[in-house]
């Protein structure tokens, strides 16, 4: 009885000790990502790579001094949930900079309140064009869907030669985004598109679209997608005969990809920002430390957050104040190895960075091919 | 009062105005709607792309309830065919064509929606105090209608379809017009999200937020309108009553619902009124 | 060649709907209710029939046992949710049971995690090739397994005492009251296969992605509301050939009309004609 009563005093007393520490000199980030809904997976992912940038930032001594303070809030993945939100952390929490872990329509709902509000907001994986174009205090650490589809089209058409492509498209802002760069950069590639269909975020099942692209007889197959659409929609497809080359994206990136299609998963070739192989140690560091304290392997959600995370908290450093101007000054001016390579960011906060493109091999991830042509990687300015 | 209070406040009160115009179909004229956020999304995409044309906010508002209420009209003339339990599915049917139409529009923006949505030009404040003088008149105004012959008619049709007809009530007119009617809110209360987010997707505006109203007009009491309005505050600010427990949030938020039908199935107001009645019973019988 | 592809492709889908909504529409056709929490167990049997799988390695005991285990938490359903707010208006307990949805969404979520479980061996995927398709056996036990399943219910239905006690219940439950039917044990009866039968599906459908998510019941829990009123609203008969007609509209439609409209717009889309021709359905009862 006496025992248990220290112990609840001891917790108490510690509680309160760490509410003091809190409360006086910590440097605060907000952070809002889907943590529970249909986005949820992701929204684990991001706040778990989040965490750990946070972790790995404090370990080392904190910014000048001080230590950083995540506040993470659950946006559902919903726009008429996150506008609120942004207006709490700007207004109650009094964050110096925020960050969305979540997808395109709530992160540019709140990337206007933050604008509005003349704070730094970074967008860690949302991809909708518009995000960044709210003004110049938004910035974004991954790229953008046109980015990400002509370099695509360079790893279809130039690195794997192949000329006749069907398009397999999300019917979403990513999918859509991801055709169009596909799509534009095709003809510089000498790519023929044969045909483009499209599937909604909720179809597991694709039997009759993998009926229409194997009576095409494509060379390729260009197919965008979650790990969860595209683990269903790859093993579907190898189990109907096709064995053309699969090319997807940075949606594929996760070790869950692997698990569902299994064998099917071998030799899909996707383009992302994570290289398994890197020898960077940022990302090296990372890979190891992020299994470790999550206990699945990371994957591109995982790793754009601790990015973000890495970018707010050295844009802070080196503004040596949190005064915004200051801060987003220093965002603009970043140059940083992180998780996902070595970043800056143009006029427009768009991410300026080398595709990696990565390749399933015997139930992992790895180096395929590195992308850098900044003739496909240029973001627009405007 | 912070922008975060602001911010809520607003979203209360354009959720009012979307309850309320639910409340005119299904708990005045009885007539169950599953796809209201079609017409909630009409309005908003119409206001939102007129408000990019350089129309102002008070023409891009009510065009965007015009438009909203003659596309409730059409839906409206399908009530005249199908009932009850058809009825409910042939709206949801209509809400998921909404959205896989305006998925595939290019000048709806497609998938990537309408964004920079130009500002209402009244402040955060003002806009607040705007919204809230609509959603007190759209009150008064449910209220006047609930008291007329036409709430009288309306009430009717709920009961029994067959026996207002036999009471000389021209069933179908009444229908259509408590269509038209709620409709023209759910578009008036889309355009004033869209002038509040200025930026819409077609996700914000799909079977999901079609449940979420009528949630909150259940909970709050069909047909009641300050049962409406306190389902409105409850379902809308529960998300931020229980941030704190963020990863049960939606767990709380299903078992809400189901308890409330389960234990009192008119809703808060109900409960309310029974809680009234039972004290005043007590008093009677001291 | 293709269009026999498609077709067949169509059936498959067709058939999965079929198991689901079956269950749906007994509900319907006993108590008049829109049973949204069935697709709640349609998740609950994919998870079941998954975990007792990768435990046991056995696809035949992990089937009749997830089946069992389901059927009887579809019991517990009806017990503890519906029969207290059955003689409710029927939004009632449609709200209710969109409650009961959200909450067993959310409580996957919490319990297995937000990733989706897969199969560690997964059974069935081998496949067969029928002049030059490849068709999976999975695809093929679904179909089978749809087609007996249903085929044998029907024979119960027809010509066992309680199969044809269950007929006269839903045909007029008074008249077979007071011919001695028990009509507590012929809900009891309906939800416990109903369930089952949506537990085999969720199996099925796992099988066929080789992914059981939290959110696996989201398409079906609208998509067989839309099958059953299709079919005449509580007539098996219509749901099963309803089932059929949507999975092939929809293996076509995604295909050739798929940039105008995606999957559902296009089954809703061809709802809310067929609706507009025959407001009873393709099957009216009367």
């Amino acid at each position: 009885m006496k025992k248990t009563g220290l112990i609840i005093l001891a917790l108490l007393v510690a509680v309160c000790m760490s509410g003091f520490a809190g409360a006086s000199d910590t440097v605060k980030i907000g952070f809002h990502a889907p943590l529970t809904g249909f986005a949820a997976s992701d929204g684990k992912s991001a706040s778990i790579g989040a965490k750990l940038a946070v972790e790995q930032v404090n370990m080392s001594g904190g910014i000048n001094g001080k230590k950083i303070e995540l506040i993470i809030y659950d946006d559902q993945a919903k726009p008429s949930q996150s506008i609120p939100i942004a207006s709490k952390l700007i207004g109650q929490d009094k964050v110096v900079i925020g960050i969305s872990g979540s997808y395109s329509g709530p992160t540019r709902s709140a990337a206007g309140i933050f604008q509005e509000s003349k704070i730094p907001y970074i967008s860690a994986y949302a991809i909708h064009p518009d995000i960044t174009r709210s003004g110049d205090y938004v910035f974004r650490t991954s790229f953008l869907g046109a980015v990400q589809g002509k370099a695509g089209a360079k790893l279809v058409g130039e690195i794997l030669g192949k000329k006749k492509v069907v398009m397999i498209t999300l019917q979403n802002d990513f999918g859509k985004s991801l055709a169009a760069g596909f799509k534009e950069a095709a003809l510089n590639f000498g790519i023929e598109v044969a045909g483009e269909y499209q599937y909604s975020i909720k179809d597991r099942n694709f039997g009759s679209i993998v009926a229409r692209v194997k009576a095409h007889k494509p060379e390729a197959i260009y197919a965008s997608g979650y790990y969860f659409t595209a683990g269903p929609l790859i093993s579907q497809l190898r189990a109907s005969g096709v064995t053309v080359p699969v090319i997807g994206q940075e949606g594929y990136d996760s070790q869950k990809f692997i698990e569902i299609a299994g064998k099917a998963a071998e030799g899909v070739i996707i383009t992302t920002s994570l290289d398994r192989d890197s020898k960077n140690p940022e990302t090296a560091s990372f890979i190891s430390e992020f299994e470790e304290k999550a206990g699945f392997k990371a994957d591109m959600v995982a790793a754009s957050a601790h990015t973000a995370v890495m970018v707010a908290a050295d844009a802070i450093k080196k503004a040596g104040s949190t005064d915004s101007v200051a801060v987003r000054n220093a965002i603009a001016a970043t140059k940083l190895k992180v998780s996902t390579g070595t970043i800056r960011f143009n006029k427009l906060g768009e991410v300026v960075k080398s595709v990696q493109n990565q390749v399933v091999k015997d139930g992992l991830w790895r180096h395929h091919s590195i992308i850098d042509d900044a003739k496909i990687l240029t973001p627009p300015e405007k | 009062m912070g922008i975060y209070e602001i911010s809520l406040g607003t979203i209360v009160c354009i959720n009012i105005i979307f309850a309320m115009s639910l409340n005119m179909i299904t708990g005045f004229c009885g007539q169950i709607s599953l796809g209201h956020a079609a017409f909630y999304g009409v309005g908003a995409y119409c206001a939102g792309m007129l408000a990019k044309a350089g129309f102002p906010m008070y023409a891009a508002l009510f065009a965007g309830m015009i438009f909203a209420g003659m596309t409730g009209l059409v839906v409206g003339l399908s009530s005249l065919r199908v009932r009850e339990d058809f009825l409910a599915i042939t709206t949801m049917g209509v809400n998921f064509l909404f959205l896989g139409i305006v998925r595939q529009q290019d000048f709806l923006g497609g998938e990537l929606g309408v964004s920079s949505i130009p500002s209402h030009g009244m402040g955060k404040i003002g806009f607040l105090v705007f919204v809230m003088i609509l959603a007190c008149l759209v009150i008064a105004w449910s209220h006047m209608i609930k008291r007329s012959w036409m709430g009288f008619a309306f009430d009717a049709v709920a009961d029994d379809e067959d026996i207002a007809q036999v009471l000389g009530i021209d069933v179908g007119r009444y229908k259509l017009v408590a269509f038209a009617i709620g409709t023209a809110l759910a578009g008036l209360a889309g355009g004033l999200y869209a002038y509040f987010a200025r930026f819409i997707v077609p996700d914000d505006f799909g079977f999901i937020t079609s449940i979420t109203v009528l949630s909150m007009v259940a909970v709050g009491g069909i047909g009641s309108i300050a049962g409406v309005v306190i389902g409105t505050l409850l379902l809308t600010l529960m998300p931020e009553m229980f941030r704190f427990i963020s990863d049960y949030k939606l767990l709380i938020y299903g078992l809400l619902l189901f308890g409330v039908m389960r234990f009192a199935p008119e809703g808060l107001a109900g409960l309310i009124k029974s809680f009234v009645g039972f004290i005043c019973k007590k008093r009677a019988a001291l | 060649m293709l269009y026999l592809e498609l077709l067949l492709q169509g059936l498959i889908q067709g058939s999965m709907y079929a198991i689901i909504a079956v269950g749906l529409t007994l509900v319907y056709g006993l108590l008049r209710i829109l049973h949204v929490a069935h697709a709640g167990l349609f998740a609950l049997g994919g998870y079941v029939g998954l975990l007792i799988f990768n435990e046991t390695g056995s696809l035949i005991l992990a089937m009749p046992l997830a089946a069992a285990l389901v059927g009887l938490v579809g019991m517990a359903v009806y017990r503890l949710c519906y029969q207290p707010i059955l003689d409710r208006p029927p939004y009632v307990a449609l709200i209710a049971s969109i409650g009961l949805f959200i909450a067993m969404e959310e409580l996957f979520r919490l319990i297995f995690g937000p990733y989706g479980l897969t199969y560690k061996n997964p059974p069935l995927q081998a496949y067969v090739n029928l002049f030059g398709i490849h068709i999976r056996a999975a695809e093929l036990c679904m179909v089978g397994a749809s087609i007996t399943l249903l085929g044998v219910l029907s024979y119960l239905a027809q010509n066992t005492r309680i199969g044809v006690a269950c007929r006269a219940t839903v045909e007029d439950p008074e008249m077979a009251a007071s011919f001695g039917i028990d009509a507590i044990k012929v809900r009891y009866l309906n939800f416990f296969i109903g369930s089952a039968l949506a537990a085999l599906a969720g199996i099925f459908v796992s099988l066929l992605s080789n992914l059981v998510e939290p959110t696996m019941g989201g398409v079906p829990s609208y998509k067989a509301l839309a099958i059953i009123v299709l079919g005449g609203l509580g007539n098996v008969k219509g749901t099963l050939i309803a089932s059929l007609v949507i999975g092939i509209v929809e293996a076509f439609g995604t295909i050739y009309i798929g940039n105008l409209l995606d999957r559902d717009a296009i089954a809703f889309a061809f709802l809310i004609i067929v609706l507009m021709i025959r407001p009873q359905g393709l099957f009216a009862e009367k």
